[in-house]
């Protein structure tokens, strides 16, 4: 039995390449096929994300999985790339080690934001398409669904996943919705429309804030980003009217000094009646007066505020991966021993039906010299001769079970074909 | 079955209510995927319990909910215990039960230091004493929810203005909804509490005019105590209501509704050791008993 795996990341191949080196569903189903005629009898996954293409083979004894030589120029020959440029950037894993790296890839210890939870689905779909594609076999299905298992137990048992890292998510998740209870009656205004306007956006809209103004100082531009966020344009002109009716302002202007200073917002405050504001002030240099901040009703973050509570949160990630780490190596333990188990089987199957052909052979002439044995005798006499097979196998069994937690049991398994002469 | 209902006793479900608390308290500590389950079993199993020690008394020792000092605290208990069952079952990840369960324990601790003797009852008073105990009651209850909800936007607002992230465990209710629970609840006990008092004016006016029961002099310390709650409650939501369209309103809210729970502590602190003639016998009737052998 062999694991084999040949792969990159962001961390070692360079993006230009891993954009010529990534696949499709549909090119990694082709590619799945392809694997299936070259390599017969040999199981093969494809994982192909934005931040990682990874080929998992695997096989039984008699058709091992492939070498990572070969493995390197099937990738290449997929996708048309000379195989002595890739060669190097790919890195390539065996056995246990493979396994270990799935399990930490599909709970997201392996991601470029620790803890993300899409690489899991991703990892469903590489599953899905390798059955598909009919090149999924014992071996990978183990592997993927023992994958699978200690992804929902990283999950579930770590905080790694809960805490938001990206300055949006966090606006939102830890700061506006500690304000608000809803959102779809609420009005966001949208002052300037950087990118990072449009991805706090998503998040309000997931939430479900409906209303939206966009104003920008340019009011054709503003009627464009209006037009691509979904929004209602408004006027520059008509700013303080619409930081008046505004709930959350979310401002990403490019404007060298503040755009709401303290006087303006002074008179915008009186008009408010006391309803609460929520300003996420996502440009630098600030669009916002800070002293804005300190007044009643009025939560004010801006860039430095949210990351520093991102970097909180990074942190805290941090903090669970050692107790991550331990549940990868518990399972990737558990798999790996039932793995070498299961690799005992021939053996274990040998050894009984060779007891199991003598006992019988024993029975027989006993039946035989005492024909006056009823059938119930008979069965009795059956029963006891299976039992006592059977508990003079446990020990060796027991063994065997104990022996491929740590490693394939070659040692055991070898004195016994010697000792009860089995012969393949 | 009924030697089972007679063995539940106070430490029971309060036993049950403090390991719920424990495991709300442990959230600060570590995560555990069990624990959600545990802490509702707990809190469910005292609530039974509660429910059934309540139910046994009223079967078997004629002592209706509100018939006494310690019936009426334990039902007010009973009250938070279920709204806390409900909170935590509809909003598993606020630690509701840190702010309410010891306010729960509190009054099953002031239920263990007042009377059991049943307060006098006539047939013809007994509506006007139920309306007057349960309309004093839901206003305690009101006020404990609102305090409660005062105390989490005070905590939530203090960390929104400190920008952190939420501790683990730890995430409260937005500023939107607590602010709702307080001015409402504000409401409902000012309005309740008076509505009580004046059921007990009524209460004792009948007694006066029909002399059934010993009535209780304007001075008596609990009528004072119970007009002041009051007046106080009554003030603070007027104040309530003045803020509401100012920014500073919520948080004013907030620390009317804290304040309202000290009084109402005060009050009670009041009623529990201080010298009465609320609910107690005639002098006649107490001399009466007395005699008997």
């Amino acid at each position: 039995m062999t694991i084999a795996l040949v792969g990159g990341t962001h961390r070692t191949v360079p993006i230009g390449l891993r954009e010529k080196l990534a696949f499709s569903a549909e090119q990694a189903a082709q590619a799945l096929a392809r694997f299936r005629e070259r390599f017969p009898g040999r199981e093969g996954v494809l994982l192909s994300t934005c931040n990682r293409v990874e080929f998992y083979a695997a096989g039984e004894d008699d058709a091992a999985a492939p070498p990572h030589e070969q493995i390197v120029s099937f990738l290449a020959e997929c996708r048309g790339i000379d195989a002595a440029t890739l060669g190097p950037v790919l890195s390539q894993e065996h056995d246990e080690s493979v396994v270990r790296h799935l399990f930490n890839v599909a709970s997201g210890l392996d991601s470029m934001v620790l803890g993300e939870p899409q690489i899991l689905s991703q990892v469903k779909q590489a599953w899905a398409i390798a059955q598909d594609s009919r090149t999924s076999g014992p071996l990978t299905a183990g592997m993927f669904q023992a994958a699978l298992r200690t992804a929902k137990r990283v999950a579930t048992e770590t905080a790694l996943g809960r805490e938001r890292v990206s300055i949006p998510s966090v606006a939102v998740a830890d700061f506006v919705s500690g304000v608000f209870e809803r959102f779809d009656d609420k009005r966001v205004l949208l002052l300037g429309a950087g990118k990072m306007a449009a991805e706090t956006l998503r998040y309000l809209r997931a939430a479900g804030a409906h209303e939206v103004v966009v104003v920008n100082r340019t009011a054709e531009r503003g009627r464009e980003l209006a037009a691509r966020l979904g929004g209602r344009p408004g006027l520059f002109s008509e700013l303080e009217a619409e930081l008046t009716a505004a709930d959350l302002v979310v401002s990403t202007t490019a404007a060298a000094a503040p755009v709401v200073s303290l006087e303006f917002f002074g008179r915008v405050e009186a008009a408010r009646e006391g309803r609460p504001l929520v300003v996420l002030d996502l440009a630098v240099p600030r669009d916002f007066d800070p002293r804005i901040g300190a007044r009643p009703g009025v939560w004010l973050y801006s860039v430095d505020d949210l990351a520093a509570a991102c970097e909180t949160n990074r942190r805290r990630r941090l903090g669970e991966m050692p107790l991550a780490a331990a549940i990868v190596e518990e399972e990737t333990s558990r798999f790996m021993g039932d793995m070498h188990h299961r690799s005992t089987a021939p053996v274990i199957e040998r050894l009984r039906a060779g007891w199991s052909e003598t006992g019988e052979m024993e029975l027989e002439r006993l039946f035989r010299r005492l024909p006056a044995l009823d059938a119930v005798t008979r069965e009795e006499i059956r029963q006891a001769f299976e039992r006592y097979a059977a508990k003079l196998l446990h020990p060796p069994l027991a063994s065997l079970r104990s022996e491929s937690r740590s490693g394939p049991p070659h040692g055991l398994l070898d004195a016994l074909r010697r000792l009860f002469d089995l012969r393949d | 079955m009924a030697a089972f209902l007679s063995g539940i006793s106070i430490v029971c479900f309060a036993a049950s209510y403090a390991v719920a608390l424990a495991c709300e308290a442990s959230r600060l500590l570590f995560r555990s995927g069990v624990r959600g389950a545990v802490m509702v079993g707990f809190a469910g199993a005292g609530l039974v319990a509660h429910t059934l020690f309540l139910g046994w008394r009223a079967a078997n020792e004629a002592a209706l909910p509100l018939s006494s000092p310690f019936d009426w605290y334990l039902l007010a208990a009973w009250l938070l215990a279920a709204f806390h069952l409900y909170f935590t079952v509809t909003n598993p990840r606020t630690p509701v039960g840190l702010f309410m369960l010891p306010v729960v324990l509190l009054l099953v601790g002031a239920a263990q230091l007042s009377s059991r003797d049943p307060f006098p009852q006539n047939p013809a008073t007994q509506v006007w004493g139920a309306i007057h105990g349960s309309l004093n009651l839901l206003a305690s209850v009101s006020v404990a929810i609102g305090a409660i909800a005062g105390l989490m936007w005070l905590i939530q607002a203090a960390r929104l203005d400190q920008k952190r992230a939420p501790l683990q465990g730890f995430r409260m209710p937005s500023l939107e909804r607590l602010a709702q629970v307080t001015g409402r609840t504000l409401a409902i006990s000012a309005w309740t509490a008076a509505a009580g008092f004046v059921s007990g004016i009524v209460l004792n006016a009948v007694n006066r005019q029909r002399g059934l029961l010993e009535t209780v002099p304007w001075t008596d310390p609990v009528v004072l105590r119970m007009g002041a709650l009051v007046a106080w409650l009554i003030g603070a939501d007027a104040l309530a209501q003045l803020a509401r369209r100012r920014a500073d309103g919520p948080r004013t809210t907030a620390w009317l509704s804290l304040a309202s729970l000290a009084v109402l502590t005060a009050s009670i602190a009041w009623g529990v050791f201080g010298p009465t003639r609320h609910g107690k016998p005639p002098p006649s009737a107490a001399v009466h008993e007395e005699a008997a052998p």
